[in-house]
């Protein structure tokens, strides 16, 4: 359990990369605690990026819940310390 | 299915149902204690002359009400943002929290949210015309009373329902269940292969991957739709 809590406390680095029409951010990597949420991912591309509708992904063609935590992603999906955020703005429905 | 690169976002019906069955399998294993998804097959319906191992995926009785979200500042969150809970039946009818709320009181909740409690029950039907799957839904009061699209406004995650509000006709809109042949809603699947092209993109998928989580990764997008949280471990594949 100790090495659990750990663990959650420990930072992921993010990195983002753009895919489809979507610009490329300056700062492509950024750090965030593993208990954040997944939402403030979210939050900051939109800020950065100016839009409210984004498609955001990780790298294993998954699209994860605003509510599911960071080191939990990382933990299903990161890889040599990091994990990997796609984005694209268009995201069409119909 | 040719190579990743080529592909198209599409998956035909055979793949649709191994697919499929992959969805049943992890489901289960994710929420061993919930309602699983079903697989009914067309034979057992009157659809008359459907094709041979033509079915559809079912998923009935899904709780949802909506809980305002207390504080949470945080994330620089709206504090009128509302949030939805999803709440699951389990086998004795009792309502049980899909998340990881469960310390929550529950009474408390249920007695302060008994007026917004609806139903929803969930359909994946493959579309033959879009070779993709199309998510049905219908959703009534839990005393049986069908909801229109505006009480269903309600129940949507924030994001989806500035989508619906944008883009009405071509995002959630009721149609005729191909199977059921009753109006249910749907969401349009004009774009889903595009973004399904995309979702898979940029990764050495092997075929029998995409195949296999074909649907799981479609349900990770199509779920924050309509606010039907499917966990990330859903895709940690048994060893």
């Amino acid at each position: 359990m100790a090495a659990e809590s750990v663990a959650s406390t420990r930072k992921v680095v993010v990195h983002l990369r753009a895919t489809g029409d979507a610009p490329i951010l300056k700062q492509a990597k950024f750090k965030i605690a593993g208990t954040d949420k997944f939402a403030k991912v979210i939050d900051f591309l939109r800020r950065q990026l100016h839009r409210d509708t984004l498609f955001v992904y990780v790298n294993s063609a998954f699209s994860p819940n605003p509510d599911e935590l960071v080191i939990d992603l990382y933990n299903n999906f990161g890889f040599d310390g990091k994990l990997v955020v796609n984005y694209a703005c268009s995201m069409a429905w119909g | 299915m040719e190579s990743s690169g080529s592909w198209v976002g599409t998956i035909t019906l055979a793949n649709f149902n191994t697919s499929a069955s992959t969805l049943l399998e992890r489901w289960s294993e994710i929420y061993p204690t919930l309602p699983p998804w079903i697989w009914v097959s067309c034979s057992r319906l009157p659809c008359g002359a459907s094709r041979k191992g033509e079915g559809y995926l079912v998923l009935e009785n899904i709780h949802q009400f909506m809980l305002d979200e207390e504080g949470g500042g945080e994330e620089g969150k709206c504090n009128e943002e509302v949030k939805l809970h999803n709440v699951l039946l389990d086998d004795c009818g009792r309502e049980r929290f899909c998340g990881e709320d469960d310390s929550f009181d529950h009474d408390m909740l249920v007695e302060s949210c008994d007026q917004e409690t609806c139903v929803f029950d969930f359909h994946i039907v493959y579309s033959s015309s879009y070779r993709v799957p199309v998510l049905y839904f219908y959703a009534y009061r839990s005393d049986g009373q069908p909801l229109g699209l505006a009480d269903i406004e309600h129940s949507l995650p924030p994001h989806s329902l500035k989508i619906l509000q944008e883009a009405r006709w071509t995002y959630m809109t009721r149609e005729e269940h191909p199977h059921l042949n009753r109006p249910w809603f749907m969401l349009h699947p004009c774009g889903t292969s595009d973004w399904m092209k995309l979702l898979f993109d940029g990764n050495l998928f092997a075929n029998e991957l995409i195949v296999k989580q074909y649907l799981l990764s479609w349900l990770s997008v199509v779920g924050q739709a309509i606010g039907l949280k499917i966990p990330s471990g859903i895709l940690k594949w048994p060893k």
